[in-house]
């Protein structure tokens, strides 16, 4: 996390900045955390972590943690197995089995090369509630934790799935038995998904899901690239000289002569 | 007959492709309790509805493509197992498979498939909860399996839903074909292919919405947590997360010395750092892969980034396709080598067979028993990766005389050989071994030799590890995130889980006599085909030739070895001398419906 600012340390101890360009350092952090943004939310964490520690390192002295409710997911599409355990704690939190068609996150696998985690970006703008029609809206933005809370009650279900039209990250799904939209709540500010994930990872690789209390905007740039868009833009990035994951020469089959 | 209360449906998919029908067969709570399901539920409808000397090709004969119990369910890793009658030895086979395919089909509210007939023309078969539909595969019928793959998912049109094709290997029938499930995973070693190439069944696609129901959740939740928890801590696994199971290349060759090499000459293959893990490393891998819920994702997906095959995607090497079609031909070409491995996938070919078969052709050639002409004026020499793909074609469309006959096996192609080829026919009731030299690694031999299926290395390495892996098998759970990780817990940790998911009352003693049971039912059929004591043995090289170099350096598999294995095993299980369940044995089992059988064999085959 350090290696974000060049090493220095700030938690509980007084504060190490190196005099010159301090605020430039940070932002410099900052810039490349978004640089790398482009497919990685991971450096986004980490600066959102390092802001949060800089506030706790000022207020003295440090009082009796709450933990923090989580405001955003992310997904760090390069390092998921598609291992599916986001699936399984999901629906497990929601109906308390395994079932991944109820499950809110869902992995694609992509020319089942690439698996592409999709998770619900949890827009400021939130295309999904302006789509709504019923009034009251049947689907809220928690102000806490931002989840997305369904009202069963007033929602249209299949007859309507307005929300399911305007999400441009092709997130929503349909509960298959009830007709309502699945929408991501964000487990009252602590995801099941990101917790099982961080849980299964770890070597070699770190976590694919990240929940964070800022989204940076970040979330908003990531919300427009549809799964397969983004399953297309990994295959060619991670499986680099392939095009689209065509097989080249050798695997192609020739005709069968029969002799 | 009383229906299940949780884990099962009761519900097994019943398909006849001669009429393009499906019914629901009920499956009872007291043979789940027996059988468990997977493979061991497929022994149970074999023993019980095949005849002895069926014809493995027969309309009638059925493909068994069962999840077990825990498939779909928060368990770590589970698998499918494809079981049937084998065209390729004629006894019982299964084999299993990863990937997310078993379970697809549990959250389609099935307990497995079970396939019978054969279609006037090919046939897909799509599957969408409770909705079963006959598709054309006139258009896909000669495709490669990643082909086959994309085509049926696009005309499902749902990219969620998980396929098993077959290759042309399949189509063409060749004995060790294999099916490809979902482009990278293969159910091979016991001819499914060919048998679903046989009722012109090109694939299958599963989608599920449902669940498995769970009588006690709470409990069964505890469980499985804890199991996971073992399989995402235990240290020793660490190195299948970071290398898969290529790590083993490696360290079968410089410590364990059982690293197969040339046809069984030698164990000892120094040119492993160019094709092993390493290499992998640093030339190939991208990627790592995970079936559902596993912590270990032991796939790893790679591309070649340069040379003749740039561009290629492939998986692997696993410790076997790296044995088999990489130490066992004498590669040192790395990219090569995963063309191989890569083609055999596309083609619908099992690389543990292919590779035996090619090992076995190149010694000959070298020793001169045969002859450029009889290959179609290919001379394989070791670590020639052209010639090897040239024949892998040939063998996949039985094409010429090369072709005709590799596509028949080794123990097959020794027989028409003759000239003392036999000698260099490394095969287990007629299946060539996988790539752990018996000579050196001796456990393996309880597997190889004891093992239902014959030549398998998924079966268990101890008297006591074969029941657990039968059990396994039955339960399709992972033998990486579950048997090998439970370790000594294995039993408490399965009937842990069981009791709570199906509601029975379970005791650790009845997780062994249940895998004893499904052992013995495995073996009645065999016996019913004319196995017993003698066929359980290691070929002749492996018990005479003592091991030229290497870590284990003058080791052999000897006479007394394999005495003392076949004695143990045999009085565990309860079997008598000669490997043949006894009647007491199959009383306590309570599979007496196979007392006729036995006495029936032991008449016919004088035991």
């Amino acid at each position: 996390m350090n290696d974000q600012n060049g090493g220095y340390v700030m938690e509980g101890k007084e504060k190490k900045l190196p005099d010159l360009f301090p605020k430039e350092t940070t932002r410099r952090g900052f810039l490349r955390g978004t640089a790398v943004a482009a497919g990685s939310a991971v450096a986004m964490a980490t600066v959102g972590g390092l802001a949060a520690k800089t506030v706790h390192a000022q207020a003295a002295p440090p009082a009796p943690q709450q933990k923090d409710l989580m405001r955003f997911l992310f997904a760090e599409r390069e390092n998921c197995t598609g291992c599916r355990a986001c699936e399984y704690a999901c629906s497990v939190y929601h109906t308390g089995i395994v079932r991944p068609s109820v499950s809110r996150i869902h992995v694609l696998k992509y020319k089942d090369s690439i698996d592409v985690p999709i998770v619900c970006w949890h827009c400021e703008d939130a295309p999904c509630i302006a789509a709504c029609p019923t009034t009251p809206k049947s689907i809220i933005a928690d102000p806490k934790h931002n989840g997305i809370i369904l009202n069963e009650k007033t929602c249209l279900g299949r007859k309507c799935l307005k929300c399911q039209e305007a999400c441009p990250a092709q997130f929503v799904w349909v509960n298959p038995d009830t007709g309502m939209p699945l929408m991501c709540d964000m487990c009252e500010g602590d995801p099941a998904c990101v917790k099982a994930c961080k849980d299964q990872s770890g070597n070699p690789q770190g976590p694919c899901l990240v929940a964070n209390k800022l989204g940076f905007g970040v979330n908003l740039a990531f919300r427009n690239v549809t799964p397969n868009q983004a399953g297309k833009d990994l295959l060619d990035l991670t499986f680099y000289p392939s095009v689209d994951g065509k097989r080249p020469i050798p695997a192609k089959t020739k005709k069968t002569r029969r002799s | 007959m009383t229906a299940p209360r949780g884990g099962c449906f009761g519900k097994v998919l019943e398909i006849d492709l001669s009429k393009q029908t499906y019914k629901t067969r009920e499956v009872s709570d007291e043979i789940y309790q027996k059988a468990i399901g997977g493979n061991g539920l497929a022994a149970y409808f074999l023993t019980t509805e095949y005849k002895a000397h069926k014809d493995p090709l027969a309309e009638d004969a059925f493909i068994y493509v069962g999840p077990g119990p825990l498939n779909g369910t928060y368990c770590v890793s589970t698998r499918t197992s494809f079981a049937h009658m084998s065209p390729y030895t004629g006894l019982i086979s299964h084999a299993e498979t990863g990937a997310h395919f078993g379970n697809e089909i549990r959250w389609a509210g099935w307990d497995g498939i079970y396939i019978t007939g054969r279609s006037k023309k090919p046939v897909w078969l799509s599957i969408v909860d409770d909705k079963v539909e006959f598709k054309d595969a006139t258009k896909i019928w000669g495709k490669d399996t990643e082909e086959t793959h994309e085509a049926i998912i696009k005309e499902m049109n749902d990219p969620y839903a998980r396929t098993a094709v077959i290759g042309p290997a399949g189509e063409n029938q060749v004995p060790f074909s294999c099916v490809i499930v979902e482009r990278f995973r293969a159910a091979a070693r016991s001819g499914t292919g060919m048998l679903m190439g046989n009722k012109k069944l090109k694939g299958l696609a599963v989608r599920g919405t449902k669940a498995v129901p769970v009588v006690d959740n709470a409990k069964f939740m505890e469980m499985a947590t804890y199991a996971k928890k073992l399989a995402i801590d235990k240290e020793c696994w660490q190195g299948v997360k970071r290398w898969g199971t290529a790590g083993l290349l490696e360290l079968k060759n410089f410590v364990d010395g059982s690293l197969i090499t040339k046809n069984y000459q030698t164990t000892w293959y120094p040119d492993i750092v160019k094709i092993g893990a390493e290499a992998a490393n640093r030339k190939f891998w991208k990627r790592h892969v995970a079936c559902n819920h596993c912590p270990i994702h032991c796939l790893k997906l790679g591309v070649i980034r340069d040379g003749k095959y740039k561009g290629l995607i492939a998986e692997g090497p696993e410790y076997e396709s790296g044995g088999l079609l990489g130490s066992n031909l004498g590669m040192t070409d790395f990219n090569s080598m995963i063309a191989l491995i890569e083609v055999c996938d596309a083609l619908g070919l099992d690389n543990i067979s292919a590779g035996g078969v090619l090992g076995f052709v190149t010694e000959l050639m070298e020793r001169g028993i045969l002859k450029p002409a009889d290959l179609d004026g290919l001379k394989p020499k070791w670590g020639d990766g052209d010639t090897y793909m040239e024949l892998i074609r040939k063998m996949a469309y039985k094409e010429g005389k090369a072709g005709k006959l590799l596509s028949k096996g080794v123990k097959k192609m020794a027989a028409e050989i003759g000239k003392g080829s036999e000698l260099y026919a490394i095969h287990v009731k007629g299946k060539e071994l996988a790539a752990h030299d018996p000579r050196a690694d001796k456990a393996r031999t309880y597997s190889y030799c004891l093992g239902s299926c014959g030549g398998d290395h998924h079966e268990g390495a101890s008297t006591r590890a074969l029941v657990i892996f039968a059990m396994i098998n039955s339960l399709c759970t992972c033998s990486f995130a579950s048997a090998l990780i439970w370790g000594g817990e294995n039993a408490k940790i399965t009937v842990g889980m069981l009791n709570p998911l199906c509601g029975w009352n379970m005791t650790e003693d009845d997780y062994w006599t249940t895998g004893k049971r499904i052992l013995t039912m495995e073996r009645v059929f065999n016996v019913r085909e004319g196995i017993s004591r003698k066929d359980d043995a290691l070929p002749k090289r492996l018990t005479t030739e003592k091991l030229p170099a290497g870590p284990k350096k003058g080791a052999v598999f000897t006479e007394e070895d394999t005495k003392k294995m076949q004695d143990e095993f045999y009085s565990f299980v309860g079997w008598d001398a000669k490997g043949i369940p006894t009647e007491a044995t199959l009383k306590a089992y309570g599979l007496e419906y196979a007392i006729d059988d036995i006495a029936r064999a032991r008449k016919e085959y004088n035991l």
